[in-house]
């Protein structure tokens, strides 16, 4: 076993640091202020390579070859000590991209890919409660009712959607044109353009179904693995983050005489929290290392499970971690002068989108059982 | 004990006030929160049910309609009142129940240290509505900028000058720090005297040298106003020195005073735990989960399991200490725990029902997500949770632990 990153790895790495050291940590406060990340960050973040980068590169993309989820979460890692709002923006066209590229029609691809290329957003949703009315019309389908709230959705051209037809899952890609969208005032990531989009019988054709039954159950469980192997190396970086702010905080603070950092409570509160962020993203890394690996239905499962794992405990840690971080602020850490209150808002997404973690591992468990 | 039976005062102030969070505070509270502001009409309304801003300094005559035992050795009720009521107020809403509280802070070093006529000046102070027609409202000013948890490092100074004194320094985390109408204010009369020398003035708004600063904008309890206050040269009689010329024990006696308010914070903390569970519930008994009631997971059913033990807990601990406080028992090991497991109780409660209700629950004010933010203060003011297992540690080994 190597734990190092490889020269590429560590390029990356040491890149999107510099971008989110000196741009991404710099535009935050005023994002989350504003709702919406400065027009800046396409530009900047489109020089990096971020949104085209699932693309493949005959079609307008950077993609050739394999996609490597080992260098995504590297750099999600990154992003996510910046901005987690930000990094979902930067983040959001790889799970369509991918999916559309490995399951899509010549249809599809040329619809969403077109998009993309002409600087289009797409975005993944899921749903999670089973609550979309969809019914099968001709080969195509037709589907009724909310899709989110989830991030791009406030401006995204296509949504990668994950539902069942009755007991059919489908994996389809919904053009938000058919729909009724409306923006969605989120309690973090704001800088995310989160939206909603409302579907009233709206005919999605068969070139833009992607899967369904058991070939769309399995490409669910691989789109969802990319999704929360990045959400876990997100939120690594938002718990690393609310630590950095944290632990500069209680080197100056002094109090009964000394720093607050010398206080074993508060090292303590420190340490599990360094702990829980680093064990998050040798979690994710893993859990990308295996989604790089799926070539059938073991990996896939497998896969799936340590992406699972990784975003259960990506969600707990890094609550933690934020929450601890306002505490070590104590009243400062309560005001919006100091980033961690924002850290604390943005770190719920990582529990809640996409559903209960916890719940699905069960559901996944008793699938097995036959229950 | 009284919360193991049907204590006809506690249950009567449960029914009014829970009327009163459900039909006045919760249609108002998600408006306040966005906006940042204080709910005065409804504060000028609670004033009809007993909550008066000088209800501290007059007893609970105000709010129950009987003054206080005068024999100091018989048991009260007043902490358990405080206790039931301010549980139903926070469920409402916890920055509104502080807005509606705010002035309390103040005036309870008033109504513990206070001469006669300084009470009667601090309620003279609050009579009447301020030049917005808003009802006046009272700030205690002891936190700041460099002194959070040691408070024993207070760096406000009050310097001796005839028959004054003159108040320098500057007040971080003020509640009610720009509206108020009346401040009191924690200030050094002595600095070579250490904690010692701190003492507690009744200042007046308007006082020159007085200057209300920055509302700061939080992450919670929004509906409350939390502000920077100045102190710049400014002149307050000696009269106006909390206990006058009598020996005082000064900020000492202050920290005693947070035994009896603890329990309190407590009680609020309880009050979001329980909204936050009965929302979850709610919206389990409406919910399915791909077609199965929500209700019949135990994923679900084990999790509200959890919370109903958590918050019967904390609430236990706050009834008890607040028991103890009514029958002048020492409490203080009791009364931390029950701010301490409170403010946890809260918080988990609130964090779990947010990843059950999943991405309904992102958005910004959405009841739970507002009870989560709101709930993150009570680890943090009134005493860290730090400062409280502190307390209650060196009470574990005997050591004296204020």
């Amino acid at each position: 076993m190597d734990f190092a990153l490889d020269d590429e790895q560590t390029l990356i790495a040491q890149t999107v640091r510099r971008f989110v050291d000196k741009d991404v940590r710099a535009w935050a406060a005023d994002a989350d202020r504003a709702g919406a990340a400065p027009p800046r960050l396409t530009a900047v973040a489109g020089d990096l390579g971020f949104f085209l980068d699932a693309v493949p590169e005959a079609s307008g993309g950077m993609l050739d070859g394999p996609y490597s989820h080992l260098r995504r979460a590297v750099r999600g890692h990154e992003l996510g000590r910046g901005c987690a709002g930000m990094a979902a923006l930067l983040e959001t066209n790889v799970e369509p991209a991918l999916a559309v590229g490995r399951w899509g029609s010549a249809a599809a691809a040329e619809a969403l890919f077109g998009s993309l290329s002409a600087g289009g957003l797409a975005t993944t949703a899921r749903d999670s409660r089973g609550t979309l009315d969809i019914s099968r019309d001709a080969d195509g389908l037709r589907v009724t009712g909310k899709l989110g709230p989830v991030p791009a959705l406030g401006t995204a051209r296509h949504v990668l959607l994950m539902a069942r037809c009755g007991d059919e899952p489908v994996l389809a890609l919904i053009d938000t044109a058919g729909g009724r969208r409306a923006p969605f005032v989120p309690s973090g990531w704001r800088a995310a353009a989160w939206g909603t989009l409302t579907l009233e019988a709206a005919s999605v054709p068969a070139a833009m179904i992607l899967a369904r039954g058991p070939a769309a159950a399995d490409a669910t469980a691989e789109v969802l693995t990319w999704y929360k192997v990045s959400l876990a190396a997100r939120a690594a970086g938002v718990a690393v983050s609310a630590m950095e702010h944290a632990r500069k905080y209680a080197d100056e603070r002094v109090q009964f005489g000394r720093p607050i950092g010398h206080f074993e409570s508060l090292i303590r509160l420190r340490d599990d929290a360094d702990t829980g962020a680093a064990a998050v993203r040798l979690m994710a890394l893993h859990a990308a290392w295996q989604a790089d690996r799926v070539k059938d239905d073991s990996t896939r499962a497998a896969a799936h499970d340590a992406a699972s794992r990784a975003r259960v405990m990506a969600g707990d840690v890094v609550d933690r971690a934020t929450v601890d971080a306002v505490q070590i602020l104590g009243g400062y850490g309560f005001v919006n002068d100091y980033p961690v209150e924002k850290l604390m808002r943005d770190a719920r997404a990582f529990a809640q989108l996409l559903g209960d973690e916890r719940f699905d591992r069960i559901l996944a468990v008793r699938a097995q059982q036959g229950a | 004990m009284d919360i193991f039976h049907n204590n006809p005062m506690l249950a009567g102030v449960r029914q009014m006030l829970g009327a009163f969070a459900k039909q006045q505070i919760r249609p108002i509270a998600d408006q306040h929160d966005r906006d940042e502001s204080m709910p005065w009409d409804l504060m000028k309304m609670a004033q009809g049910f007993g909550m008066t801003q000088t209800a501290v300094v007059d007893g609970r005559k105000a709010l129950t309609g009987k003054d206080e035992e005068g024999d100091a050795a018989k048991p009260k009720s007043q902490a358990r009142i405080g206790c039931a009521g301010s549980e139903e107020l926070a469920y409402g809403c916890a920055g509104i129940c502080l807005a509606i509280g705010g002035s309390g802070l103040a005036a309870s070093p008033v109504a513990r240290m206070g001469t006669e006529e300084q009470q009667q000046e601090f309620r003279r102070l609050l009579k009447g509505d301020d030049d917005h027609g808003h009802i006046k409202v009272a700030a205690m000013a002891l936190s700041e900028p460099s002194t959070g948890s040691d408070i024993s490092g207070l760096s406000t100074v009050a310097r001796p000058d005839g028959d004054h004194f003159v108040i320098n320094g500057h007040k971080q985390w003020i509640t009610n720090g720009a509206s108020a109408s009346v401040y009191v204010v924690w200030a050094n009369t002595d600095p070579s005297a250490g904690r010692a020398g701190v003492r507690g003035f009744i200042v007046a708004r308007g006082t020159p040298g007085l200057v209300p600063g920055r509302k700061e904008t939080k992450l919670g309890i929004r509906a409350s106003e939390t502000a920077q206050v100045h102190f710049e040269d400014c002149r307050v009689h000696k009269d106006m020195l909390l206990g006058g010329g009598a020996t005082s024990e000064g900020l000492s006696d202050t920290k005693k005073m947070l035994d009896s308010t603890r329990p309190m914070v407590g009680a609020q903390a309880v009050g979001i735990a329980r909204a936050a569970f009965d929302y979850l519930v709610e919206r389990v008994q409406g919910g399915t989960m791909q077609g199965t009631p929500l209700a019949h997971h135990q994923r679900v059913a084990f999790e509200l399991a959890e919370m109903e033990m958590e918050i019967q807990a904390a609430r236990a601990l706050v009834h008890k200490a607040a028991w103890m406080a009514d029958h002048n028992m020492d409490n203080v090991r009791m009364a931390s725990m029950a701010k301490a497991y409170g403010a946890k109780v809260a918080q988990d409660v609130t964090s779990r029902a947010l990843t059950l209700l999943g991405e309904e629950a992102l958005e910004s004010g959405h009841p739970v997500e507002k009870w989560y933010r709101d709930a993150k203060i009570y680890d943090i003011f009134e005493g860290t949770g730090q400062i409280q297992r502190r307390i209650i540690a060196r009470s574990i080994f005997g050591v004296n632990p204020t």
